[in-house]
């Protein structure tokens, strides 16, 4: 476990990423709340998670889950106050819990007091903060985010009459970083959150903030001077304080966004997460192998962020087109699944619900080079709603019992902002926190197990990674060192029982320890390692020189 | 006078009763080894017959072209051949064996130097017949391939070859008998010597032109005419 | 103590015999060296399998493997795929020598491309010498049945043009459970092939029923399901199987009742080393395979009905028609030569009839001759069953009929010169009819006594 103080505390962390409208209601308005959240906060201690990421909780008119923003300073009333805010995040640091909030940069609501200023006219000095238009031929060819119902980047204004600018939905207008008040208020508005005492930011939408003729408005240099001058800022007076980064982008092109070290702390790796579900399905370790091969090396005190779903879908844009349609035609035939690029779908129900599957994508999210994010549900193996619009099949209320709203809320059912999962394989009365906990061998059992031996061992997310490539293509198996920790992974992607022989000749005289078992197994030594795994088995052995 | 006659006569005629009741015995016995050995020789027919079956003799033989000679010969097959001959020949030696016991003077002597000369008869008459099939079938061999090759003169090439065999297995056979052998391996040296250098000179000096046209003649077969036949495949 | 009965001396000897076999037995189950079953053990359950046969150089064995793993990426890219190459583990393939696990995860070729979704391993054997035809295809067998291919291919480094294209249309009816044996159709020159189509496919084609022209060929297709029968056949140590185990395998799949096909592939290149011009190589090698199929299947063909036409993918062949040059007089001169000097041996083999018609055609004019049809399907069924007698050494018998043959092809090439591609094409089909018609002929000569020639 990181000590207190230490600076470098995200590479060792475990994330939880949760939207505080789906977790816990105290106030029995069917949705969740700061409170709810605080209440729930020992679940989270003693699942052994040691930082949540928490999805946008501002004043929204809601149109995209709260990535609209009209006030970064405030707590939406749904959520509870500012007050409430404060008191979680106390009682989250007293149980040695880290917080990071969004701070979306790139844009606001269309509601916000700044854009309703910039579009009352032209003359305004707020005008500046956004970017306009008169034609909407500007930035020709630059590629639309969610084709699923933008037909342009650009939006008409009919108040100002003239053309705003907008990466991801119409109501939700992009900043302008031309102008360096823009830069300022933001900067406050962290300093603001700061001065309460988050521990970090995870920056939404970070590629798109700053657009130039002729380019694909994209990872411009001067997106990222913006990043290190905010990261100048935040070392100097907020030692300490984390930026992780949302750039969907291939890892070369992620690789810009840590600078020399000097711009963000951490970004996802957001290729290596299709490739994952892949890897699994084709029981090939290729895609995974692939992809690791491509990413480049990082600064030392730089992290990737790794995980197996979040709130939106499973993104797949950076993979080839034939890889896209095997996904689809594997986890997303039902053509309900799909949108914007991506699958709507959780983990569980991707996995078909087998729990060697969910154990052993969350077995390689644990020990892959990079911080581990756990979406919230997934360690009780959480269903999904995809006929719920949008997003929000994977948004559902947190599944904490059996009895009515799953324990989530008090409120009537017809009140809450979704409906809980009800069917028979995924539905409350049998996916649930309570009826887990009292079963020794439960999902939840296990990854608190699980979460407990990674946070044991600096090596899973300080660690260098070397692959061994033993001739059966269905095991991925890789060495993790750091310091005197050495730790050996064998993974079992396929379904059936599979022999591997090793070349751990470099490794020769130690012992394997099992580390679930803290069982010893025969010595390393020249000749190959035979190993046998059991369909989707995975082992982590600790190799100690004695 | 009379009774030196009768007196005579009544010996001769005890001598001859001696005589008799000392050969029947050998005699008897004689019959028997011979009964004998046609019983052992009836066995080891059958015995060589069913192991000679077990190893498919008959169609080893049918591929090297010894079937057919026997055949032409109105031999039985090689399966018959063989466990015919081991029969005739247990039996003989049973039969020579027999004779031996009849204590015949002089006979004993012959029927021994008899019994040594028979496995040399034997292995003659194998290396005669070995030499015979050989010279057929290298003969046959290449036959085929200097017809095939468009060899001008692919018959004399042939009857050279099993010639060559024929006067090597005769003169192997007689060695082995032990007829004039001095003679015949003179005789098979000098021919075959003068063979030898008869080709090397021919060949060497006086064929050059044949020599060069042969070669020539070879060299275009594997080359330049055998470009201008279609392709078979 | 020597054996008293017949009996006991007869057991005993079984007995070795039983004890030798199977030491034989154990002996051939270990063909598979532990190196390639270790590579093997890698790969797992396989949906296609392509097969490496021969030696050939590194830069068309280069070509070659580049040719699958395209043919791969464009046309399987979802299915798991192996190479098996038999002869990869050589020295001027530059191989990785088999000791040690480095060297066997070296082996395994993984495609850079990111348009292959999966790993595709390259599977190599490691024979000291190239091994021959016949157990390269054995190698590949096994593979094939060990790793429980779906579908499977062989391929030649001979052929210098081999395209992404062929491989995927051997595979593809297999893959799709059409059927199990694929046989390759090429663009011919109207001369080029004459073995073919005056001996191997006809007399294939009314023996044993099934249609296909290209029966010695470098490249063909077939299905898990018929590997496992053909690996299980008691036939490796046998020469034809040796050298030329194709035809065997068409002709087992035929004789088996596994559904067979044709596809188009296009116009072949053959390297130099391919399949040789050696006429009497190529004779022995194809009609002495042939003859042996014929001999070793005949409970299959002996009440067989007539040929049923088969399945044909892609488009039909061509046969083109450039002008050639080629030596019809030597030709010629050749068979009248040949069928002189062999007159002994032609007689033995021959019937009686047979025979004197062949005397006859040997004494007309050069433009004057004609080989005719019946003449030759009753000349070659007279060699069919004198092979199945034994009457001379069977591979004598081969060679004897190669000056025969050059009477045939002269035959063909005076008549045919100026013929058009479909004239040819009417004139084969003439010929496999011919060949049907006179089937009861052979199947007469077939069961016959032998009569001893002198």
């Amino acid at each position: 476990m990181a000590r207190q103080g230490d600076n470098l505390w995200y590479k060792d962390a475990v994330i939880y990423q949760l939207h505080v409208r789906t977790f816990c209601d105290s106030n029995a308005d069917g949705i969740g709340d700061f409170a709810g959240l605080t209440q729930r906060l020992d679940y989270l201690q003693d699942l052994g998670i040691t930082a949540i990421w928490l999805l946008p909780f501002y004043p929204s008119p809601l149109r995209d889950d709260g990535y609209d923003i009209t006030d970064y300073a405030s707590v939406h009333p749904s959520y509870g106050s500012l007050e409430d805010f404060k008191t979680f995040l106390t009682a989250a640091h007293n149980r040695g819990i880290r917080i990071i909030i969004e701070m979306v940069l790139n844009h606001t609501s269309d509601q916000h007091p700044w854009f309703k200023e910039a579009r009352s006219s032209r003359e305004n000095p707020k005008r500046d903060w956004y970017v306009w238009s008169q034609t909407d031929t500007r930035y020709e060819g630059v590629r639309i985010i969610f084709v699923d119902t933008e037909t342009s980047n650009w939006a008409w204004d009919p108040i100002s009459k003239s053309y705003y600018w907008h990466r991801f939905f119409s109501h939700q207008p992009d900043l302008n970083f031309d102008n360096p008040a823009v830069l300022e208020a933001l900067w406050e508005v962290m300093k603001f959150w700061l001065n309460l005492g988050v521990d970090g930011f995870r920056f939404d939408a970070i590629p798109y903030l700053v657009e130039r003729e002729g380019t694909p408005c994209e990872n411009l240099p001067e997106t990222h001077a913006i990043i290190r001058d905010l990261r100048k800022r935040l070392d100097l007076a907020y030692p300490g304080r984390m930026l992780l980064a949302e750039a969907n982008n291939w890892p070369v092109d992620i690789r810009a966004y840590f600078g020399d070290g000097d711009e963000f702390h951490a970004a996802f790796h957001f290729p290596l997460m299709p490739r994952m579900f892949m890897s699994v399905k084709l029981e090939d370790r290729k895609p995974i192998i692939d992809i690791l091969e491509q990413t480049p090396e990082i600064p030392d005190n730089c992290q990737w962020c790794i995980f197996l779903r979040n709130h939106d879908e499973l993104t797949l844009e950076m993979v080839t087109d034939i890889e896209r349609d095997y996904m689809y035609d594997e986890y997303a035939m039902d053509t309900t699944m799909r949108i914007n690029r991506g699958i709507r779908r959780r983990l569980a129900p991707m996995m078909d619900n087998d729990r060697r599957r969910i154990e052993l994508l969350n077995g390689l999210l644990m020990s892959m080079p990079g911080t581990p994010i756990v979406y919230y549900g997934d360690e009780i193996g959480m269903g999904d709603n995809i006929y719920l619009g949008d997003r929000n099949g994977v948004r559902t209320p947190m599944q904490w019992n059996g009895e009515t709203n799953a324990g989530f809320s008090t409120a009537d059912p017809e009140r809450l902002y979704s409906p809980v999962i009800s069917n028979a394989v995924y539905g409350s009365q049998v996916i649930n926190v309570d009826s887990q906990k009292r079963s020794e061998h439960s999902l939840l059992r296990w990854m608190k197990a699980l979460i407990q031996l990674r946070n044991s061992f600096q090596v899973f997310g300080r660690g260098s990674i070397r692959f061994l490539n033993p001739s059966n293509h269905r095991v991925l198996a890789y060495v993790r060192q750091f310091g005197e920790e050495t730790v050996l992974v064998v993974n079992n992607l396929s379904s059936s029982a599979q022999a591997v022989e090793l070349d751990v000749r470099r490794f020769k005289g130690y012992i394997p320890i099992e580390m679930f078992g803290r069982n010893l197994f025969p010595r390393l030594g020249d000749l190959p390692y035979l190993l046998t795994l059991g369909p989707y088995q995975f082992y982590w052995f600790q190799l100690r020189q004695i | 006078m009379r009774q030196t006659i009768l007196l005579s006569l009544e010996q001769a005629y005890s001598n001859l009763v001696h005589m008799i009741a000392d050969f029947l015995p050998r005699f008897l016995v004689m019959l028997i080894i011979i009964v004998l050995g046609l019983v052992v020789a009836f066995v080891l027919k059958y015995i060589l017959r069913a192991v000679l079956g077990l190893t498919k003799l008959d169609r080893v033989s049918e591929e090297a072209g010894a079937s057919r000679l026997l055949r032409i010969a109105h031999f039985p097959s090689m399966t018959g051949l063989l466990s015919r001959s081991i029969f005739w020949v247990t039996w003989f030696g049973f039969i020579l064996i027999g004779l031996s016991v009849l204590g015949v003077a002089g006979l004993q002597g012959q029927i021994s130097r008899l019994l040594q000369f028979l496995p040399e008869v034997l292995i003659g008459i194998l290396i005669l017949f070995l030499g015979l099939m050989t010279a057929n079938f290298l003969s046959r061999t290449a036959l085929l391939a200097a017809v095939n090759a468009g060899h001008p003169s692919p018959r004399i090439l042939s009857w050279s070859i099993r010639f060559v065999i024929w006067i090597l297995a005769i003169s192997m056979t007689l060695e082995e008998l032990g007829v004039a052998r001095q003679t015949v391996i003179s005789a098979f040296s000098i021919i075959f010597g003068a063979l030898m250098l008869g080709l090397a000179i021919a060949f060497g000096f006086g064929g050059q032109d044949l020599a060069r046209k042969s070669l020539e003649r070879y060299l275009g077969n594997t080359t330049k005419d055998k470009d201008k036949e279609p392709q078979p495949l | 103590m020597p054996p008293l009965f017949v009996d006991d001396v007869v057991g005993s000897f079984r007995i070795q015999q039983f004890e030798s076999e199977i030491s034989r037995a154990l002996a051939e189950n270990t063909f598979l060296t532990d190196d390639l079953l270790r590579q093997l053990m890698g790969v797992g359950e396989v949906d296609l399998l392509v097969g490496i046969s021969s030696h050939g150089d590194a830069s068309t064995t280069s070509h070659t493997l580049r040719a699958i793993e395209r043919s791969f990426q464009q046309y399987f890219t979802r299915q798991r795929a192996v190479i098996v190459d038999v002869c990869g583990g050589g020295k001027d393939e530059g191989g990785a020598a088999a000791a040690g696990l480095s060297n066997v995860a070296e082996k395994n070729v993984r495609l850079a491309e990111s348009a292959s979704l999966r790993t595709v391993h390259r599977v190599t054997g490691d024979f000291s010498a190239p091994p021959s035809p016949g157990m390269a295809l054995r190698t590949i067998l096994a593979a094939a049945d060990l790793l429980r291919a779906r579908a499977c291919a062989v391929v030649s480094p001979g052929t210098l043009n081999l395209a992404p294209d062929w491989i995927a249309n051997l595979l593809r009816p297999v893959y799709q459970g059409k059927v199990d044996f694929v046989a390759p159709l090429y663009t011919r020159h109207k001369f080029q092939g004459l073995l073919a189509r005056t001996l191997l496919y006809p007399m294939s084609r009314a023996i044993f029923g099934c249609r296909i022209r290209e029966l010695y060929s470098d490249e063909w297709g077939f299905s898990g399901r018929l590997a496992a029968v053909c690996l299980n056949q008691d036939v490796w140590h046998e020469e034809p199987i040796l050298t030329r185990p194709e035809a065997w395998m068409a002709i087992s799949a035929i004789s088996s009742d596994f559904r067979c096909c044709q596809v188009f592939l296009g116009q072949k290149l053959q390297s130099a080393t391919g399949s040789g011009t050696n006429i009497v190589e190529v004779f022995r090698q194809t009609v002495g395979n042939l003859f042996w199929c014929i001999e070793s299947h005949q409970s299959a063909w002996l009440d067989g009905e007539r040929s049923k036409p088969g399945q044909t993918f892609g488009p039909d062949p061509e046969l083109t028609s450039e002008p050639t040059d080629l030596n019809r007089h030597r030709i010629f001169e050749m068979f009248r030569s040949g069928v002189t000097e062999l007159e002994p041996i032609l007689s033995s083999i021959l019937d009686l009839e047979t025979h004197a018609e062949i005397k006859s055609i040997v004494s007309l004019e050069e433009n004057k001759f004609k080989f005719a049809s019946d003449l030759w399907v009753r000349t070659l069924y007279d060699f069919v069953a004198s092979y199945h007698h034994t009457v001379i050494n069977r591979d004598h018998l081969v060679q004897a009929l190669v000056p025969l043959y050059r009477g045939v092809t002269f035959s063909f090439l005076v008549e045919h010169f100026d013929s058009s591609p479909a004239e040819m094409e009417a004139v084969s089909e003439g010929l496999c009819l011919e060949f049907e018609r006179q089937k009861p002929y052979l199947k007469e000569r077939w069961k016959a006594k032998v009569e001893v020639k002198s």
